[in-house]
């Protein structure tokens, strides 16, 4: 364990000391702001909507998931692709600590990446429960965060696996958008011309209704499974492949 | 401290470690020789526990290590070729992480960490981001990494290069002052090092051991022999007729003339059996009426026996493919 938060805080630190973390924080902060503020804006000129503005805002999908798909090849990219060009995987491997602790402590520190970037919209949560227009539901919003703490869980873990199989940084990130891209887009298929079973299951594999459901306070353990599932699938597979490596 | 057995490395169809045997003696300092591509880096690599091996077994410190490499990766402080490090962190900090990753408690980390700065004389840059040190200063900071943890056994991929001459003199005397107190095993391709430093030698080529012993041992068992140096006067191509004709001369290496004149001083060195062939050839020479100016043997160096173990191994390989060379072995036990 101490050795996973050894890796996990150093991976922590080289992301932060990197431009790399301000630039997408900024870019970040800057996109999500400006949903958020084009979104209340909408909800100021249609009073007694339906949905409240926290709900559509961490709900509606493409503008949340799009964003991502950007975003988290960014933040997962250097994770093992950089220790591997640079070698530093070599000293890394040969310091008495198992594949499993470096695959968890990289982990670790992307799901901190994660965290990290998502803290600054409690602000928005704050700013709304201020204003006093819109009620805000707090069970809602704490099934919201959980929402987006599972999403993370996968998204990070399929993000560090192409990492791990990627020989550099560039081709990681490109892995990890094809990947999550082709989830997203599995979803899509669900507008196809098919029946209302068919468009329900590939919804639920492209995670499109998962943050529409958990934004309205509705915890649905079939999404937590799921997200967790190909988590739990893509760290083994990273570990495999560090190991594979060895008697390459 | 180290056991290797039938040590063996395939990548895909090329063999780069080709059924090595060898042990190392806790306290020693093992010098680990060849030519670039010989399978070094490979063996130490699988010592260390970075590459499994395709077969064979390693024990390092009694610990199984291709069964259970963590706990024989206790043992070890490694010091890989090129030196990764990680750029953006500074001296200290880096040091730190290495040293809490290799499981140093808390309460030493500070201790140890001063200890390595120390030893491995990279004090001075202790508070320095390590992208921004040259070649000389980084490579020591790899080698307090190696040594941070305290570990009884060292493994050094090529310590010395990229560092100037004054450096690399520190690293020898960092080396030679942890014999018999640690265990070293150090590779390189440059000789005056392994003579300078290690207790034992094994020259590796094309994969495998092709020799072994110490320095001294290899020097007088080598293929190279002895080779005597005359100076005499007298035309060139008479004094290496004479010459090549005395018993025990395997052939004249080589003559120069070092003046120009019809009866020049001529300096001729010979391959010969021993050194009592000197005897001989001052006789044959007076016998012809010859005057001797200079006559004196010279140790062939180890760098005969490396070119010669090393040029022999590989012309057998362009004619008889795969066979193994003949092993010459002048440690007393290995």
């Amino acid at each position: 364990m101490n050795a996973v938060l050894t890796i996990a805080k150093r991976e922590v630190f080289a992301f932060f000391v990197s431009p790399i973390a301000y630039v997408v924080l900024t870019v970040w902060l800057l996109f999500f702001g400006i949903v958020f503020y084009v979104l209340a804006l909408v909800f100021a000129q249609q009073p007694g909507a339906e949905t409240n503005l926290l709900t559509a805002f961490f709900g509606g999908t493409t503008l949340f998931y799009l964003p991502l798909l950007v975003f988290t090849p960014v933040l997962t990219m250097r994770l093992l692709a950089e220790e591997r060009a640079s070698g530093t995987i070599e000293p890394l491997l040969t310091a008495p600590v198992s594949e499993v602790q470096v695959v968890l402590g990289k982990y670790l520190a992307a799901m901190t990446f994660w965290c990290v970037l998502w803290a600054p919209t409690l602000s928005y949560v704050w700013l709304v429960a201020r204003s006093g227009e819109h009620a805000v539901d707090w069970g809602a919003i704490g099934s919201t965060y959980l929402g987006l703490f599972a999403v993370g869980v996968l998204y990070m873990a399929v993000g560090l696996l192409m990492s791990a199989v990627a020989r550099n940084q560039i081709v990681a990130a490109l892995l990890t958008f094809l990947v999550l891209g082709g989830l997203f887009v599995i979803g899509l298929a669900g507008y196809a011309n098919v029946g209302d079973e068919t468009r329900a299951v590939f919804e639920y594999l492209g995670l499109w209704t998962q943050m529409a459901g958990f934004a309205k306070g509705i915890v649905d353990t079939r999404y937590l499974v799921y997200d967790v599932s190909v988590a739990v699938v893509s760290l083994v597979l990273a570990v495999q492949v560090l190991q594979t490596d060895r008697s390459a | 401290m180290i056991e290797v057995e039938n040590l063996t490395k395939k990548y895909g169809e090329r063999t780069a470690v080709n059924n090595i045997s060898f042990s190392v003696r806790k306290g020693e300092v093992i010098g680990f020789l060849g030519p670039n591509g010989a399978g070094k880096s490979t063996t130490l690599r699988m010592l260390t526990g970075y590459l499994q091996p395709t077969s064979g077994s390693i024990r390092v410190g009694g610990v199984d290590a291709v069964r259970d490499p963590i706990a024989a990766r206790r043992f070890i402080g490694y010091l890989p070729e090129s030196v990764p490090l990680y750029r953006e962190m500074r001296v200290e900090e880096y040091l730190r992480y290495r040293a809490r990753l290799k499981g140093v408690r808390r309460a030493q980390l500070s201790a140890r960490v001063d200890a390595a700065l120390q030893l491995a004389n990279v004090g001075d840059v202790r508070h320095r981001i390590i992208g921004q040190l040259s070649k000389g200063y980084r490579s020591r900071v790899g080698l307090a990494d190696a040594i941070v943890a305290d570990p009884p056994l060292l493994v050094l991929d090529e310590p010395t290069a990229g560092l100037d001459p004054n450096q690399i003199r520190q690293v020898r005397d960092l080396i030679r002052g942890m014999a018999g107190e640690k265990t070293v095993m150090l590779s390189t391709h440059i000789l005056p090092e392994v003579e300078s430093t290690c207790g034992r030698v094994l020259i590796v080529n094309k994969g495998q051991l092709v020799g072994e012993g110490a320095p001294g041992e290899l020097r007088s068992a080598g293929q190279g022999g002895q080779l005597l140096i005359v100076e005499s006067r007298g035309p060139r191509e008479r004094l290496e007729a004479i010459l090549s004709t005395v018993a025990g001369v395997r052939q004249v290496r080589d003559a120069f003339e070092l003046e120009s004149a019809a009866a020049p001083l001529c300096r001729l060195r010979l391959d010969v059996d021993g050194a009592a062939v000197a005897e001989a050839v001052s006789a044959a020479l007076a016998a012809a009426g010859f005057a001797l100016r200079e006559l004196h043997c010279e140790q062939s160096s180890l760098e005969d026996v490396f070119a010669s173990l090393t040029m022999r191994d590989s012309a057998l390989h362009d004619e008889t493919g795969s066979e193994p060379p003949a092993q010459i072995n002048a440690a007393e036990g290995a």
